[in-house]
């Protein structure tokens, strides 16, 4: 299935947990909330008249709405997003693909991964989700997949440190 | 250990894999004078500032005729205090020296170092990326050396020894590099190890450096601070402004001073243990990269160097990590200013083999060139208004054992990476690149200064090449000598079907299956070995069957693979898994003994370090008219 457009053809990509989208939102939820009110405090003052006149009444009111539609956009995006992660195990190497507007693919040598981190975070565990990060000798690699369910990123981890150690090389 | 072990100095018992009776194998300490001459800023800085006190006071107290003590008295005590520092620092440096100790066992080197918290560092000899023996200028004058011992963790060397006798340090590099590279240390006499012998292959003259750094970049900031300044100076009538000129000045004086004390007196050369540098002019640098460690290459031409056709050669090297200062940038730097036959003379001792029957062809377009031709595939027209300049030159071209990714019209770059040195690939595409059918193709190497890139390629291209290069990597790591560079590959090779599925480079030293067993062809898997015409190092007289461990077809092992993208126009120097390919004939020219350890036909043994190695070259492909039509776009 070739979703996007510089999705490889006849891949069948293993898609993420739909609780992690769920974890996501919440994640938006909260983030929203923080940006929302610190950019209505200047709003607040104004109308509580602390502040008398410095910033005018279109800023103060077009910052949380900047905020605003900010967030919205990007709620919006979110199951895109999410479902747009995916990630292929082939015989050699692990391909990782994400972003809907700024989209990437990454393939990983089975045998250039130095090591496998399992992390798992407050909200990913009460949904029972990990994250799985695999390193290479370069720092710039940053493959990680996101919102695996705890089974099946631990089945990944022990299956990606066995081929890594089959396929070792050196760098 | 623990600090109760401390003052006996009685050294600690023989490690367990410790080879008994080597010379080397013994524990041992830098030398004696080191602390001091490591610690000679730290004494200079104490008596600096109490003897300013001391000097000053003195003064004051005459002027004012009421010293606190008799003069004498003063003198004395000041002299005794001093005395007291200066021995509890000397004092300190030398306990220091006394618990740092070292051991080079046949596997491992270890440091013992700490007096309160201590550390005990042991380093495997055949990670080892580089070795590097430096001389800053204090040393070099009581003839000292310091060890660097650098294993793939970016950048902080895993051991420093600092500082032994300059033929301490050159015995020691020795006998580290023929333990890393799996020689077999003679039996009568263990612990007498030559000095592999070295070729100079590349010398560049003092003056071309200092005109590079005139042509460089510095200049062009100094002239176009110069003219700010003045026009200011001028319109404003405030010559007062032209002291803000000094610290640029200064600033620009370092650089030229640096780029002249890194790149005096550089000097390349090749030898059984790998590329050997050797530069500087007060502080003096020898640095050893053994065969398969620089994991990525660039040759950039800054502007001004155009008129002079020079290059710079830098590297990623494991061992050396990103480093920013000036010593990090000139240790990465593998040619600080080369002309286009030293830029080929180098990339031939990286890359032994090029991969292409017309090397330096395709590496010239590569550094020069625009357009495709040699194998390059530029940007597609229709997005040329994402990089006007570039387009013509943003582009890739792929040989049998290299990527070469070009791109910059105005600085200049090449750069090249072995294909088994590829860590991993990503392909990028943003909106507007999707809009014009274009895609960006990182490859992730080490951390170094070289960053490969190929800008806006047309999305399918990158996308054969993204899939082509990941089998073509894993390919490459099959084949790829084990780490120990020269150790002696089992002697009968098995049929090409038994080594199938063996890994690659045990940890541990264990039996490594023959890099170039001389197998049936199997013309299936051997897609990397197109065109020998161009150097053939060492590669065992030109075979290219050999037991590729393929586990199966590449269609098979990479579901989905466009088997044979035609689209990728350039026959060439295109190698994609799953094309069928001649054998091709023995490589013409056949050095012996280079550093590539792929003799491994029958019982012969691993290649000899003490052999003076043949300079690998690439040599310029007969003329175009004998070429066959495929060789060429």
């Amino acid at each position: 299935m070739r979703r996007e457009p510089i999705d490889p053809s006849g891949l069948e990509w293993s898609r993420v947990s739909p609780k992690y989208l769920r974890v996501r939102v919440i994640g938006w939820l909260i983030g929203s909330l923080v940006w929302l009110v610190l950019a209505s405090i200047p709003l607040v003052l104004r109308l509580l008249e602390i502040w008398e006149s410095f910033p005018p009444v279109w800023l103060a009111w077009g910052l949380p709405a900047v905020v605003l539609v900010l967030s919205a956009w990007r709620g919006l995006l979110l199951p895109r997003q999410v479902a747009s992660i995916g990630y292929a195990e082939r015989d050699d190497d692990l391909l990782v693909r994400q972003g809907v507007f700024f989209q990437r693919t990454l393939v990983v040598p089975y045998g250039r991964m130095q090591y496998v981190d399992v992390a798992v975070g407050p909200l990913e565990r009460a949904y029972g989700i990990c994250t799985l990060k695999l390193h290479t000798a370069a720092p710039a690699t940053n493959a990680f997949i996101p919102g695996l369910p705890a089974e099946e990123g631990t089945r990944l981890r022990e299956q990606l440190s066995a081929r890594g150690e089959a396929r070792l090389a050196g760098l | 250990m623990t600090l109760a072990n401390g003052p006996s100095g009685t050294p600690p018992p023989p490690a367990p894999d410790g080879v008994a009776g080597a010379g080397a194998d013994a524990w041992q300490r830098v030398h004696v004078i080191s602390p001091l001459v490591r610690g000679w800023i730290v004494l200079v800085a104490i008596l600096y500032f109490v003897g300013r006190d001391w000097f000053e006071g003195l003064f004051s107290a005459e002027t004012r005729g009421r010293g606190p003590l008799p003069e004498g008295v003063g003198v004395l005590v000041a002299g005794g205090v001093l005395l007291a520092v200066v021995l509890l620092v000397a004092g300190a440096f030398l306990v220091s020296w006394y618990f740092t100790r070292y051991q080079v066992t046949a596997e491992h080197v270890r440091v013992h170092s700490g007096v309160v918290f201590r550390q005990q560092r042991q380093a495997r000899l055949d990670r080892v990326q580089a070795i590097d023996i430096v001389q800053p200028f204090l040393a070099r004058i009581f003839g000292l050396a310091e060890l660097k011992f650098e294993v793939a963790d970016a950048g902080e060397s895993a051991v420093r020894l600092a500082f032994l006798k300059l033929d301490d340090a050159r015995k020691l590099r020795a006998t580290i590099l023929a333990r890393a590279a799996g020689v077999d240390a003679d039996p009568d006499h263990p612990e007498e190890v030559v000095e592999a012998p070295e070729r100079e292959v590349v010398a560049i003259p003092p003056g071309r450096v200092i005109g590079a750094a005139v042509l460089s970049g510095m200049t062009v900031a100094l002239v176009v601070a110069a003219v700010v300044v003045v026009t200011l100076g001028v319109v404003f009538e405030t010559p007062i402004i032209a002291t803000s000129f000094i610290p640029i000045l200064i600033g620009v004086v370092g650089g030229y001073w640096s780029a002249l004390n890194t790149g005096y007196n550089f000097r390349a050369a090749t030898s059984p243990d790998g590329i050997r540098m050797r530069y500087g002019l007060l502080d003096t640098r020898a640095q050893t990269v053994p065969p398969g460690r620089v994991q990525a290459l660039s040759i950039v031409q800054p502007p001004l160097w155009r008129f002079k056709g020079w290059y710079r050669v830098t590297v990623n090297v494991a061992g050396y990590g990103a480093s920013v200062s000036s010593e990090g940038q000139a240790r990465a730097t593998l040619l600080p200013v080369g002309t286009r036959d030293e830029v080929l003379q180098t990339l031939a001792l990286v890359l032994p083999d090029p991969g292409t029957p017309r090397p330096v062809e395709v590496f010239a377009a590569g550094m020069a060139g625009r357009d495709g031709g040699e194998g390059f595939v530029t940007t597609p027209r229709r997005a040329r208004w994402l990089a006007p300049l570039a387009w013509r030159r943003n582009g890739f071209a792929v040989t049998g054992t290299a990527l070469l990714l070009r791109s910059g019209v105005l600085w200049r770059q090449l750069v090249v990476v072995p294909h088994e040195r590829t860590q991993s690939l990503s392909l990028h595409q943003g909106p507007v690149d999707r809009r014009f059918g274009v895609s960006d193709l990182q490859l992730q190497t080490t951390p170094g200064p070289v960053s490969a890139r190929v800008f806006l390629a047309d999305s399918d291209t990158a996308w054969q090449l993204f899939h082509g290069q990941a089998a073509r990597a894993a390919e490459a790591r099959r084949r790829s000598g084990p780490e120990q560079w020269m150790k002696p590959v089992p002697v009968a090779a098995p049929p090409a079907g038994a080594a199938v599925d063996l890994p690659v480079g045990v940890p541990g030293g264990g039996p490594v299956p023959p890099s170039h067993a001389p197998g049936p062809g199997d013309g299936g898997g051997g897609s990397a070995a197109q065109g020998g015409a161009g150097v053939r190092s060492g590669d065992g007289g030109g075979l290219s069957g050999r037991s590729d461990a393929v586990p199966s077809t590449p269609g098979a092992r990479l579901p989905g693979t466009p088997e044979t993208p035609a689209t990728l126009g350039a026959p060439g120097t295109q190698q994609l898994p799953g094309t069928p390919e001649a054998l091709p004939a023995p490589g013409t020219p056949e050095p012996a003994g280079t550093p590539k350890p792929v003799e491994t036909s029958g019982t012969a043994p691993g290649p000899v370090r003490e052999v003076m190695p043949d300079v690998p070259r690439y040599v310029p492909a007969p003329s175009p008219s004998e070429e066959p039509a495929d060789g060429r776009r």
